[in-house]
């Protein structure tokens, strides 16, 4: 009945460019958690709990400044910092620890982690959900067409290229960069010529949380900032990571991709069963490409 | 020799000490345990803090006189993470450990109706305090259940009753994908056909419950040009999309219906940037109207609280006055005798005169319509244009239910 009933192009626009603003946010806290998985071999389970933990952040130093457009910008650098802090220090106290053992055990510690996490948060922010404005000339939104787009979505669109970039110039032209490449795929080899995997690791796994901490921290203005924001997120990041490829960054691209445009054109083209449509895309990816859908680093 | 009276001693010990375990408990008076399960975690708190706060506020009036029929009460809380899980075995735990008299809650519809079916089977009443389903008093109705809260049948009477005489024909129906998004809705549009046969639905949109970006839905919904949107989120949902509307413009494009979009408990958290002309109902205004009882209840419960009460603390206080009042008619703590009692039972409200109806245990709450609006002396908005909707107005018949029921 309501099967295409609304698709003008117009309105397909509009949904595209909505679906690649979330696919932003899906690729950024995608990518982190595909670098650490592709260079540490840890699933990172406490990625989502590190993802709202930088969009609380962002909401309590953002409220500091009184809300004001300065204060956003500055929460907005400094939160994933902070979560990138958090992370230095679960690693290098913990984790590093752990690379020895087996994988089971590494995903059941990052578990507990996701677990504990969440418990800090509820603890130190309680357990009313936050609400965020943007600046106010982020507010708001402009018509295409007949149809509004937020402007937020449009700043969504700008970072998400630029960080992409910034991680593609990271990996490739960076000396970092290649040392972790190179230590995804033979990690041995490079401790065999005298570079200290161990630090490796530790920066791989701060940048990657960096990332999470930075999608909570862009997400922050558009949505509740509440409780159950790792559980959703998780969930779609590791989807991403899967049909993508495993460590491949690219291959979180595109899975973000995948996820985020079923997602928006699927909730104009059939309402009543959009929630299906990007899980249903990430059956048949995996039917026809079970590895994924770029080449996996393992 | 020695043995025997080593052992006779001993025996003799242990005696002695039964009897002062004994009998001390046998002294002392239990106390009465009521256990309020709810979601006190995320959005839904801001509803269900009133709830326990106006109950607890109650209870300790009570019991600073001397309790009920001579015993203090004890109020247990149990958070559900409004997850049906989680809540149903913090039910269980205060049914079968804690041996609670009253269970009492909660926000979440699923999960009311699986305590009021896990009360059915232990004979523990329930009051369902804020959930909305009108399955709790209807079709899944019997005696252990009360609710002292508006539900989805009636609300949804009332909002029909509301955008009937407006001039809008095509609608849109969006919401949480849940028992209470749905009834709502469903509660609205069966009403609104029956008062306003040329309504036509132009299309439905569903998203998860806990769904944190609804900028693809109101883009979506805008393309299709309705002329009003009929939107059913329920706790979770309320307020992060109100917060869409205002971000997208929705409110300024197309008029939409949000049952409790003018309560306090929405309004509050969202201040200043809560959109205008969004069109809610809801049970109590602590402005609204202004009689004496109504004042009087804002006072008390601010000198407590520090703040001003929104609905759930009427639902709090309507609790309290039912299960104490019952008791206290009764003569004695008994279960069956209680539910004899609050059948058909009224009590005084901030909202006027409320009865307990008897048949289906469901409580007769007026309805309040208006349309969300900026006011002087407020940081956040109020309603404006509020219409009266008595409660016998808008409860289903007793035929209704019999039929739902069989």
């Amino acid at each position: 009945m309501e099967f295409a009933a609304n698709v003008t192009l117009a309105a397909l626009i509009q949904q595209v460019l909505v679906g690649l603003s979330r696919t932003t946010i899906l690729f950024i806290v995608a990518s982190g958690l595909s670098l650490v998985l592709g260079v540490l071999r840890i699933p990172n389970v406490a990625h989502g709990s590190l993802y709202m933990i930088g969009a609380f952040l962002t909401y309590t130093i953002a409220t500091l400044f009184g809300q004001s457009a300065s204060g956003f910008w500055l929460a907005l650098l400094v939160a994933p910092l902070g979560v990138a802090l958090i992370s230095f220090i679960v690693e290098r106290g913990l984790f590093c620890r752990l690379y020895e053992r087996e994988h089971m055990m590494l995903l059941l510690f990052t578990f507990s982690f996701s677990l504990v996490f969440g418990d800090v948060v509820k603890l130190v922010w309680g357990s009313d959900y936050r609400s965020l404005v943007a600046p106010v000339f982020l507010q708001g939104s402009f018509s295409i067409g007949s149809l509004p787009f937020p402007r937020y979505n449009l700043f969504l669109l700008i970072i998400g290229p630029l960080v992409a970039g910034g991680l593609w110039f990271l990996t490739n032209r960076t000396k970092i960069g290649k040392i972790a490449r190179a230590a995804a795929v033979d990690r041995e080899m490079v401790g065999a010529i005298g570079i200290n995997v161990s630090w490796v690791f530790a920066a791989v796994f701060v940048i990657g949380c960096y990332l999470a901490g930075l999608g909570g921290a862009l997400v922050a203005p558009t949505q509740n900032i509440t409780q159950g924001m790792d559980h959703t997120i998780i969930i779609e990041a590791f989807l991403i990571v899967i049909i993508g490829g495993l460590g491949n960054i690219w291959g979180a691209l595109l899975g973000a991709l995948i996820f985020g445009l079923t997602d928006s054109v699927g909730i104009l083209v059939w309402p009543q069963f959009a929630i299906v449509f990007p899980y249903a895309a990430v059956i048949t990816v995996l039917l026809f490409r079970p590895k994924g859908l770029l080449k996996s680093t393992w | 020799m020695k043995k025997l009276s080593v052992f006779k001693i001993s025996l003799a010990i242990m005696f002695v000490a039964c009897l002062f375990v004994m009998i001390p408990s046998s002294y002392a008076e239990k106390p009465l345990k009521i256990g309020i399960v709810d979601c006190y975690s995320g959005p839904p708190s801001t509803y269900t803090n009133d709830v326990r706060d106006a109950f607890k506020m109650e209870v300790a009036q009570l019991n600073a006189s001397g309790g009920i029929l001579g015993r203090q009460i004890e109020v247990l809380t149990r958070d559900s993470k409004f997850k049906v899980d989680i809540g149903l075995a913090a039910a269980k735990e205060l049914v079968y450990r804690e041996n609670v008299d009253i269970l009492m809650g909660t926000i979440n519809s699923a999960l009311a109706m699986a305590i009021s079916d896990m009360c059915k089977k232990e004979k523990v009443p329930f009051f369902v305090t804020f959930s909305k389903s009108d399955k709790i008093t209807g079709a899944k109705g019997h005696r252990y259940v009360f609710s002292i809260t508006e539900n989805t049948a009636l609300a949804g009477k009332a909002a029909a009753v509301g955008l009937a005489k407006k001039p809008y024909l095509k609608y849109w129906i969006a919401g949480d994908d849940y028992e209470y998004g749905h009834a709502i809705a469903d509660g609205v549009w069966t009403n609104l056909q029956k008062m306003k046969p040329d309504v036509e639905l132009l299309g439905q949109s569903w998203w998860k419950v806990g769904e944190p970006d609804f900028t693809p839905y109101i883009t979506a919904i805008l393309s299709a040009k309705p002329d009003a949107v009929i939107v059913a989120t329920g706790g979770a949902g309320c307020i992060p999309f109100l917060k869409a509307a205002k971000a997208t413009g929705f409110n300024e494009r197309v008029p939409f219906f949000m049952h409790t979009a003018t309560e306090l408990s929405t309004l509050k958290p969202l201040g200043l940037n809560a959109p205008e002309g969004v069109i809610g109902t809801s049970n109590y205004f602590f402005y609204y109207p202004e009689t004496a009882a109504n004042k009087l209840f804002v006072k008390n419960f601010e000198a407590v609280y520090n703040r001003k009460p929104a609905v759930g603390a009427l639902y709090g206080f309507l609790a309290a006055r039912y299960i104490f009042g019952a008791y206290q008619k009764a003569g004695v703590i008994d279960t069956e005798k209680l539910i004899d009692n609050v059948e058909g039972m009224w009590v005084d409200s901030p909202v006027g005169k409320v009865t307990m109806r008897a048949y289906d245990h469901q409580a007769m709450l007026p309805m309040f319509m208006g349309v969300t609006q900026k006011a002087a002396g407020y940081d956040f908005l109020i309603a404006k244009d509020i219409v009266t909707i008595p409660g016998d107005e808008v409860m289903p018949t007793i035929e209704e239910i019999k039929a739902a029921r069989k």
